[in-house]
């Protein structure tokens, strides 16, 4: 483990010394208030707007960092060659896979928590309520997300030599899920054969993204998600992250690196 | 006298994508063995095998057959890497962190204790005179000061095997001379160290025995002095072995 | 020979100048997005059209909390909707309106998502009515001929939110873009009557409004007959209630030309004729 948290401290090291966080959080803050400071007939109890601008952008936010950070580890590594030295020690590519995911998990979950933070801190200004409950939820289940976005960015990175191949392919692919994914099978009915099996299979087997995100809980003041379905839908992410890590140990394992 | 280093009928073949699945073999059936306390050269021209070797070694390649230990351990498995130290030819370091955080991130990967990190730290940058720039990120040295972090990382878990893999080329004369002087302070200390180079002189100066190898073959193992008996130097003895006789200039 | 670098980009950047000066009077008359008059008409041109429907539907989405069919659900609603009316069934408003777009569960996975999104279907009110404006504020921004943006906005800010001075001003804002429309007029209308009191103003905006929409082509006459339906009939009301019970029956006689029901307004203008019987002797007269 000690060699797993090793490689995990390098890539956290990384993250916030090349400074895509910084820019990024500075960005939210920056729309953020300029969204809030903007006059709506003189009403200036309106908020919802505000936090709804501002998850969109913790979204964005996270998902570019996750997705953008994950996909250059393993690329960066060979073309850099720090493999080299690297594989030369008692460590296994498992661990090493391994290592990088908890780096870029831990990295992403601690720019969620700075996000998360200025999220409460400017909807608390303005509605005078906590409802910290419900950001923990929102927070928690966003990560759980990102985990699997980020084991399978994992995975696309050892089979694309090039990081922006695999961030493009993978922005396609979370965005389309976060988008219809729910909606796959009302659309696969709406098609005919074949492409509605074609639909319903996918519908059936990829991971449904689209059930960890709680901003419309947040947004429209709803009452928690019950803790049993939290509990499932983590779950449900370790099971998916457990597959995507497990594909790309399988394909690191096999990949020959010469120097 | 026991064997660190040993590769049994080591077969590496490379199927080519773009030439109809070709196959190319890298290495025959190479056997080979290091001891305990030796300074061990493996020579041989570009493409005669020397990087697959050190790949199967390193864990970074399978071989198509045959094994490679170290220690006695099978190279695909991690622990057999634990008591070894590996120089690349070129600097391959992570250029965000400073030399003290690279070195206890090794440290770390070989398990050391924190007691001991702190120890032997200082002690590496001592030795390859690093101290006064441990806190500057290694992006910001000059090349020269890049091959040293490089030697410190090798030597953090003070190995009983160093691999160098042509450790002295692009090196200036200072750092030739550094790498020189650590192989033989190594070898004092009863460590025992196998490198690849094309530097035959040097080779010659530093090496109890060395291996040539040709076209993935074994041609020749045996000490400097063995090997170059009835020639003027080590030079024309690997010459003449693999094919290749020398012509005076017109 | 050998040119300075220097020399190279004082020749283009005058050679720039040149050409700039020659190209900005026609490049004035290739687009009228230069001429917009705001920063997303700048921006966008028409295309800003397309995000002011999305924000209009953002208000609806907000004043539903969130439950809110997607363009998925709609489509297949409308497949059921053609399914039911090809075999004779019509359902009502009431139908529609307690009709559960998300329905039963299609399978596990639909059944387990539905703990992570909004399945109850509430109304924003007690003055949350204000999270919409936003929304509605940048419809209009966008699209300054929307013109239920003005309405629907100015409805919320005077029935909802108590806030008449904000509605008349957005009303007026969207009569300054838009001097034609009868259903701004009729909206505005309403406010001076129900929230400023004041029925002399409300009966001349209407009456205003109903001119407009006699000028109006007969095609547009036709499409748009509703809204001449809702003002002669609230300008019915205002006579019947002022005592003009003359102009009263008038204005629902115009009404009954483009009412759904005219059967139910005959019934009015003959409870007004009984009054009126009981009185003055009817006078046609000339509505303007």
């Amino acid at each position: 483990m000690n060699k797993i948290i090793a490689v995990a401290g390098v890539v956290i090291k990384e993250l916030y010394r090349r400074k895509d966080f910084y820019v990024l959080f500075v960005l939210t803050a920056l729309l953020t208030v300029a969204a809030g400071a903007v006059n709506f007939f003189h009403d200036e109890k309106i908020v919802r707007y505000v936090k709804d601008i501002c998850l969109l952008l913790i979204w964005v936010s996270a998902l570019v960092i996750a997705i953008v950070t994950t996909a250059r580890q393993i690329p960066a590594e060979r073309e850099a060659r720090t493999i080299f030295p690297l594989l030369a020690k008692p460590v296994s590519r498992a661990q090493v896979i391994a290592g990088k995911f908890l780096g870029c998990w831990l990295a992403t979950g601690v720019a969620l928590v700075v996000f998360y933070f200025f999220f409460a801190i400017i909807t608390g200004s303005r509605e005078q309520i906590w409802p910290v409950g419900m950001y923990l939820q929102a927070m928690w289940l966003q990560w759980a997300m990102l985990a699997i976005v980020i084991a399978m960015v994992l995975l696309g990175s050892i089979y694309f030599a090039a990081p922006s191949s695999t961030s493009t392919i993978s922005f396609i692919v979370v965005v389309g899920i976060l988008g219809i994914g729910s909606h796959l099978k009302t659309i696969a009915l709406q098609q005919a054969e074949p492409m509605q099996f074609i639909l319903t299979v996918i519908y059936f087997v990829m991971p449904h993204l689209e059930w960890f995100d709680l901003r419309d809980f947040v947004v429209y003041d709803q009452t928690l998600v019950s803790w049993m379905a939290l509990a499932l839908a983590t779950g449900y992410a370790v099971v998916w992250t457990g597959f995507f890590l497990f594909l790309a140990w399988l394909g690191f394992s096999r990949k020959n690196l010469t120097t | 006298m026991s064997v660190i280093l040993k590769t049994d009928k080591l077969r590496v073949e490379f199927t080519s994508r773009e030439f109809r699945q070709a196959t190319k073999t890298a290495l025959v059936s190479l056997d080979l063995e290091v001891n305990a306390g030796e300074v061990f050269g493996f020579l041989g021209p570009n493409g005669a095998g020397k990087t697959t070797t050190m790949n199967v070694l390193l864990g970074f390649l399978p071989p198509t057959s045959g094994a490679a230990y170290l220690f006695g351990i099978d190279v695909r498995q991690p622990i057999a890497r634990q008591r070894i130290g590996y120089l690349p030819e070129m600097t391959y370091y992570y250029k965000f962190l400073t030399a003290d955080e690279l070195l206890r991130f090794y440290a770390k990967i070989f398990g050391l204790s924190r007691a001991d990190t702190d120890k032997r730290i200082p002690e590496l940058l001592k030795l390859v005179e690093l101290e006064h720039a441990a806190r500057r990120p290694i992006k910001s040295y000059s090349k020269g000061m890049q091959q040293r972090v490089g030697l410190a990382q090798a030597l953090i878990n003070n190995p009983d095997l160093l691999v160098l893999d042509e450790p002295t080329s692009g090196l200036d004369p200072l750092g030739r001379m550094k790498v020189r002087e650590i192989i033989e302070r190594l070898k004092n200390e009863g460590k025992t160290v196998f490198f690849s180079s094309h530097e035959l002189g040097e080779v010659e100066t530093v090496c109890d025995r060395v291996a040539i190898i040709h076209q993935g073959e074994l041609k020749a193992v045996g000490s400097v002095e063995d090997i170059s008996a009835g020639h003027a130097n080590l030079e024309q003895a690997f010459l003449k072995i693999v094919g290749v006789q020398s012509q005076p200039l017109p | 020979m050998k040119i300075s670098p220097l020399l190279v980009l004082t020749a283009l950047l005058a050679l720039a100048f040149a050409l700039a000066t020659g190209l900005a009077s026609r490049a004035e008359g290739w687009s009228a997005r230069t001429k917009s008059d705001n920063v997303f008409g700048m921006m966008f041109g028409d295309g800003r059209k397309l995000f002011a429907n999305h924000f209009f539907t953002m208000a609806d989405v907000y004043f539903h909390s969130g439950y809110y069919p997607s363009v998925f659900d709609k489509h297949a609603e409308e497949q059921k909707e053609i399914i039911s009316a090809s075999h004779g069934k019509k359902e009502t408003e009431e139908d529609e309106k307690n009709e559960d777009f998300l329905g039963k569960p299609k399978d596990w996975i639909d059944a387990f998502g539905r703990h992570f999104r909004i399945t109850q279907h509430t109304h924003l009110e007690s003055h949350n009515e204000r999270e919409i404006l936003p929304w509605l504020r940048l419809a209009a921004d966008l699209d300054p001929q929307k013109i239920e943006t003005y309405t629907v906005g100015a409805f919320f800010l005077r029935e909802h939110l108590g806030r008449t001075q904000e509605a008349e001003a957005f009303l007026r804002e969207g009569l300054r873009n838009n001097p034609d429309s009868c259903e701004i007029l009729f909206e505005l209308g309403r406010l001076y009557r129900d929230g400023l009191h004041d029925t002399t103003r409300a009966r001349n905006v209407w009456e205003l409004g109903v001119r407009k929409y006699l000028l109006r082509s007969p095609e547009q006459q036709k499409e748009d007959s509703m809204i001449l339906d809702e003002l002669a009939v609230n300008l019915a009301r205002l006579e019947e209630d002022a005592g003009n019970y003359g102009q009263a029956i008038n204005w629902f006689h115009l009404a009954q030309k483009v009412s759904p029901n005219p059967g139910a307004l005959q019934k009015q203008i003959d409870d007004l004729q009984k009054k009126l019987d009981a009185g003055i002797p009817v006078v046609p007269q000339k509505l303007f």
